[in-house]
């Protein structure tokens, strides 16, 4: 089943065109990889996707609805979360504060709830405490619970994003570049983390240039070149397709 | 253990909160003491409202002292022309400024901050003109207005006590809200706009509901002073006293439930002890922000606080887990 789909997505900054009717299709409980050299707007697709950027024509549907022209938080709402290729965090509050900010949008309470410390604010801030200390535990970072977030270390910091994504209990995660600044220990447990993403039954969207990374664990992938895609497949023809191989050896290095 | 120490804390504040009124009346052999600390009590109901914008939120209000005057003159205006009984035009003033708050808010919260800073200017010498030349003159324009009293509040003794009860509430109400869905929410706007909006949190709507939380709860401060007072001009909504606000909050400590209240209190006193130097009043509000921004940071409270965490951490030895250090 397809969870998201972007229909001929087309985004222009004045006269660049940044993304180029491109289409591309993220299978439920999979993992599928968007890769390129710099500057293939792979970014740029994924602001389009979480409402950054109103795409200039195209669609963008999640689970059949459509998402083209809403709003961030109306997105985030609907069930995709994000991290960021520059780590966007909280830095001031707390590591677990920043998985609560997380939860914002499953959260029932309303302002006067807040106001007046009503007894369904009151179970409903002891139950996500619970769970955000179940979040801090899935990928290690309990004994971190009270520290400011930009304390942490770069690679800490983007397993924070992630679960601060999850905790808005997403259909799907986009992640831009969650192995950039993870030290190798790192890298290696984020292969085995992702296993552990798919198994809560959220679907993956990756942005990533570590290739070995990507190779091991892409159901499917998306290759992006100048806006364009340039190819897509499993792991397998994507590796054997002469056109990446170019793609790559005379954009990066 | 640790809720039984909180409880003798609370029991010793609110005995000394008790004993402090009829404390300083024996001291000063009469009530000025007391009135002083009514103004105190009166102004941190203000600051801790500019706390929730600016603490909070990270909005910065310039303008501030209009909410506070908006709120005086409309109890004080419905009770002179309409006989409205206080009870009713004290609250009504806190809805009417949260109100007016809401429309500065709508087109001022998709400011970024050096341009809310002098939008807000303008919104408080606005309020200050159009009291100052009304339509009509029904503000009574430069006099000013002359308001009533509470009629059971007899002495300032009762009037310390009967504020003492509504600032308690309000910090209740304020502790609560921050640490509430709402208040991360703000907080999150504060810190990252951008990954608020991703996280799921209406960014503008957040905004303007902390500028109306702040003006209902200055625009209060207000409408209890001129009672308090039984006076009000419109000199009152000019920058001095937004700067005083904002001063006491920044020397306090922003974005805290104590910084506001330790703020208003030193501050009160100074004021009290330099009046004989009336018109160096800003250049010694400047010359404390100075000192604040520069050396203290998070303020008297953010001070304290982080002598304390650095206390307690030496007293722990490298026991605490440190991050950032595995892979630097």
């Amino acid at each position: 089943m397809i969870m998201l789909e972007t229909n001929k997505v087309t985004i222009n900054f004045g006269g660049l065109i940044a993304v180029n009717e491109v289409s591309i299709r993220v299978a439920e409980h999979k993992i599928t990889a968007l890769i390129g050299p710099n500057g293939a707007g792979k970014t740029t697709l994924f602001n389009c996707i979480s409402g950054v950027y109103v795409p200039a024509s195209g669609e963008v549907l999640l689970d059949g609805l459509h998402l083209e022209g809403k709003m961030g938080y109306q997105i985030n709402k609907a069930g995709i979360a994000r991290t960021y290729q520059v780590i966007n965090l909280f830095w001031k509050m707390s590591v677990l504060e920043n998985v609560l900010v997380g939860m914002h949008s499953r959260l029932k309470s309303n302002f006067w709830d807040c106001l007046l410390h009503t007894k369904k604010k009151r179970e409903e801030e002891a139950e996500i405490l619970t769970k955000a200390h179940e979040w801090l535990d899935f990928v290690g970072l309990s004994q971190y619970a009270n520290a400011p977030a930009g304390s942490l270390s770069y690679g800490k910091q983007r397993l924070l994003e992630i679960i601060r994504g999850l905790a808005s209990d997403p259909k799907v995660i986009l992640l831009d570049e969650p192995a950039a600044g993870m030290n190798s220990g790192e890298k290696r447990d984020l292969d085995a983390l992702l296993q552990r993403i798919l198994k809560k039954g959220v679907t993956i969207l990756i942005v990533e240039h570590d290739m070995k990374l990507i190779m091991g664990i892409s159901d499917y992938i998306y290759v992006l070149c100048n806006g364009k895609l340039l190819a897509e497949g499993v792991v397998r023809d994507i590796q054997n397709n002469p056109e990446v191989v170019a793609a790559y050896l005379g954009g990066d290095d | 253990m640790v809720n039984n120490k909180k409880l003798t804390n609370a029991l010793v504040l609110a005995v000394a909160l008790v004993a402090l009124p009829f404390l300083i009346r024996v001291i000063n052999g009469n009530e000025y003491g007391v009135m002083i600390m009514c103004i105190m009590l009166v102004y941190i109901i203000a600051v801790s409202g500019l706390d929730i914008l600016f603490g909070y939120s990270g909005q910065i209000s310039l303008g501030h002292a209009a909410f506070f005057v908006i709120g005086a003159y409309t109890t004080g205006l419905l009770n002179i022309y309409f006989d409205t009984p206080l009870y009713i035009t004290i609250p009504l003033a806190a809805v009417f400024s949260a109100i007016i708050g809401g429309i500065i808010a709508y087109p001022a919260s998709k400011l970024k901050f050096h341009f809310l800073s002098l939008a807000t200017i303008a919104f408080g010498e606005l309020v200050f003109n159009f009291l100052y030349v009304s339509p009509g003159g029904f503000t009574k324009d430069y006099l000013g207005i002359q308001v009533i009293g509470i009629s059971f509040l007899t002495d300032y003794t009762r009037w310390y006590f009967f504020l003492l009860f509504w600032v308690t509430l309000g910090l209740l109400a304020k502790h609560s809200l921050v640490n509430s869905r709402t208040g991360r929410a703000f907080i999150a706007i504060r810190e990252n706009t951008h990954a608020a909006n991703g996280m799921g949190i209406n960014v503008h709507w957040n905004k303007i509901l902390a500028f109306m939380i702040s003006a209902f709860y200055t625009g209060l401060s207000g409408a209890l002073f001129v009672h308090l007072i039984k006076y009000i001009s419109p000199e009152t909504a000019k920058q001095k006293q937004s700067v005083l606000f904002l001063t006491m909050l920044l020397f306090g400590g922003s974005g805290s439930m104590w910084g506001p209240i330790i703020g208003v209190v030193i501050l009160e006193i100074l004021l009290e002890l330099i009046r004989p130097f009336q018109e160096y009043q800003m250049f010694f509000y400047g010359a404390l922000l100075l000192v604040v921004i520069i050396a203290l940071p998070g303020g008297i409270y953010g001070g304290i606080k982080d002598a304390l965490v650095s206390y307690e951490r030496r007293k722990m030895g490298k026991n605490l887990p440190k991050s950032g250090d595995d892979n630097a």
